[in-house]
């Protein structure tokens, strides 16, 4: 046993106990008789059968459908935010991290439950509208628009961040040396700081889809469940349904449609290729 | 220098011991642990009696580690104890049909001792008075748990859009009416969904049901799911009726309105239909929760006092106004529990109503074909996705 595996067997051991053995356990139960409680059963592909006759799709598109609308929000938004921090706000930028920051430190249900109060009908924003200014307008609560909204609000940061970490990579040598050589601002931009601000973009986006793809929160309390995530789906099996295995099941299939994703933008985009390694 | 008196022999000499010792320690704490559940209770239940007004007390007057794990459906519970959880809880707080039908059959829970619990039932509401069919075995011979939280939830209405009366003349078929889609929100009870809609279908639930009514129970969960502005916990129930988001929503009592209306908003009310299509012609449906003590092959021996203890006209009372939501007790038969309830607490939970809306309510009970049910409208609230 060579030193460097034995200094490892600790770690990879914490590793198999704790990441390994839990995904391993739903893909098993994936494979047990429909409503049953143990891992003792004979393996069956029952639960699977369920899923492909079933409208599961539906409750699938429409998670990726979400994760990717606010990726692509997000990417929109974040990127002049995070290009500010870095070059723009000076002194003013820690502040604003700042304000980026504390909402982590709230819990997610209870600052949707804020944006509930604020989007009701009657609530913060249409009862002041209404009050002060004698506007009355529709609600948007428990619309697919409230739904993103929520979305990109509670995974702005997780943008944000890495996005801010890539520019703020880019050397200002080589700015300087773009602009020396004749490049106009938008060629700065658009050839030398967005490339090579890519890993911090790219990084941000899995990040972001990954997490986005999981949400449930979002849907249930400002969407009024006018839209079923497939989360939400593997919620009721686990709980009304009492269906295990079928909620193994489910989880099996988004793990692979995830896993898929990630790995062909990654072999699309190589990390450290991107981040300059090789 | 200590530190340097270690050798590498006596390190691992010195490890085995500690290792030893903790081994041993971890022993003698589990040695512990068993001795103590003199001291130590676990419940599971529905929300109220995991609160601190109903466990502090006990707690400390008994010296006693109490955890109590809540949970929102009877289901999930009952597959708890089949998981094997049988040698964790004491106690189990369920719906009325699940002590006598499944967990008593399935050893789940083990029987009372009559002689001591059946007088508590003497000073509770006249319907409740020994022997109480939901407290009792199938034979009769056995009492199973005790009664206490209970209320008729069939829907909920604000007043101020839809009379009491026409929603009471109306009844489930208030969602038949295409004109009121956009206008309801559903609670995401989904057990309980599944017996109003069969209720708005048309025949009652609790039943196996032809494949006629089981055609039409899928029409009717598309449609009415596909008509609901929204599906939430009680909370966004409460808010979206009082905010005017809905008019009224489908699966809701006395249990969920109650907060709102302690919250000075009598306009939202739990409805119970004059007539529907439940055993008898009656309307609604409504829930009596049954205590048990679970078949623990270690007991605690707190399980049977905090079934005793709950029993007091002060607990009863702080039972019915837990956290949470608020709930008429069985104990209100007993003067001296009547008394602590304020006028406004009275209000809250529809005591002017009560007696009439329990009349016209059957009780909850198992739909055999439940799971074929729940599946079907599971895939129309997903295919209203959207909508």
């Amino acid at each position: 046993m060579s030193p460097g595996f034995r200094n490892a067997l600790p770690v990879m051991l914490f590793l198999l106990a704790g990441f390994a053995a839990p995904l391993i356990a739903v893909t098993w139960f994936s494979f047990m008789p429909p409503r049953t409680f143990a891992f003792t059963g004979t393996p069956t592909l029952e639960n699977y059968e369920t899923i492909f006759q079933s409208t599961s799709y539906i409750s699938f598109l429409w998670s990726l459908a979400l994760a990717a609308l606010t990726v692509v929000l997000l990417a929109l938004i974040a990127y002049p935010v995070a290009y500010g921090l870095v070059r723009v706000f000076g002194k003013w930028s820690m502040l604003a991290t700042l304000l980026f920051t504390i909402p982590l430190f709230v819990s997610e249900n209870i600052r949707l439950y804020g944006w509930v109060l604020f989007l009701i009908k009657n609530g913060v924003m249409l009862g002041t509208l209404k009050t002060y200014f004698g506007i009355q307008a529709e609600s948007i609560l428990f619309t697919l628009p409230a739904i993103v909204l929520g979305m990109v609000y509670v995974y702005l940061p997780f943008m944000l961040f890495p996005m801010t970490l890539g520019i703020s990579m880019v050397p200002q040598d080589t700015r300087d040396a773009a602009t020396d050589l004749g490049a106009s601002r938008w060629q700065v931009f658009r050839e030398v700081e967005l490339p090579l601000s890519l890993p911090g973009i790219m990084i941000g986006c899995l990040l972001t889809f990954v997490l986005a793809v999981g949400a449930i929160a979002e849907a249930k309390v400002l969407g009024g469940q006018q839209i079923i995530p497939i989360t939400h789906d593997i919620e009721i099996a686990f709980t009304y349904s009492q269906n295990w295995p079928l909620g193994a099941a489910l989880s099996v299939l988004l793990m692979l449609v995830v896993g898929a994703l990630v790995v062909l933008v990654l072999r699309r985009f190589d990390l450290d290729v991107l981040l300059g390694r090789r | 220098m200590a530190l340097a008196q270690i050798s590498r022999r006596n390190f691992m000499q010195q490890s085995a011991l500690w290792a030893a010792a903790f081994a041993g320690g971890g022993m003698a704490g589990m040695a512990t642990a068993q001795a103590a559940r003199e001291k130590e209770l676990n419940i599971l239940c529905w929300e109220g009696y995991n609160s601190a007004q109903v466990l502090d007390p006990f707690r400390s007057s008994r010296g006693a580690t109490v955890k109590a794990e809540s949970l929102t459906n009877d289901p999930t519970m009952i597959n708890r104890l089949r998981a094997g959880e049988t040698n964790i809880w004491d106690l189990i707080n369920v719906n009325n049909p699940w002590a006598r039908k499944i967990m008593l059959p399935e050893k789940l829970i083990k029987p009372l001792d009559r002689a001591k619990f059946e007088p508590f039932f003497n000073s509770m509401m006249p319907e409740f008075k020994a022997p109480y069919k939901w407290a009792m075995d199938d034979s009769g011979e056995q009492l199973i748990g005790i009664a206490q939280r209970f209320g008729p939830y069939s829907f909920v209405v604000n007043t101020d859009k839809v009379s009491r009366a026409t929603a009471e003349d109306q009844g489930w078929n208030l969602w038949n009416d295409p004109a009121n889609a956009g206008k309801y929100g559903i609670l995401e009870s989904d057990d309980w969904n599944v017996f109003c809609l069969c209720c708005i279908a048309g025949f009652d639930p609790f039943k196996v049901h032809n494949d006629e009514e089981v055609a039409k129970f899928t029409e009717t969960a598309k449609r009415v799911f596909k008509g609901a502005k929204l599906v939430g916990d009680i909370a966004t129930m409460n808010q979206a009726l009082v905010a005017g988001e809905i008019d009224f929503h489908l699966t809701g009592g006395t249990y969920s309105a109650s907060p709102a209306r302690a919250d000075g908003h009598p306009e939202i009310r739990g409805i119970t239909p004059k007539s529907g299509p439940l055993a008898g012609g009656k309307g609604g449906i409504a829930w009596i929760e049954i205590t048990s003590v679970v078949n623990n092959p270690q007991v605690s021996p707190l399980a049977e006092d905090f079934l005793a203890y709950v029993q007091a006209p002060d607990v009863a009372h702080t039972v019915a106004f837990a956290e949470g939501t608020y709930n008429p007790v069985t104990q209100m038969g007993n003067p001296e529990c009547f008394k602590l309830f304020s006028k406004e607490q009275l209000d809250a939970i529809q005591w002017d109503s009560l007696a009439e809306e329990m009349a016209r309510s059957a009780e909850y009970d198992i739909v055999p074909d439940y799971d074929k049910l729940l599946d079907i409208m599971t895939a129309a609230k997903r295919e209203a996705s959207g909508g």
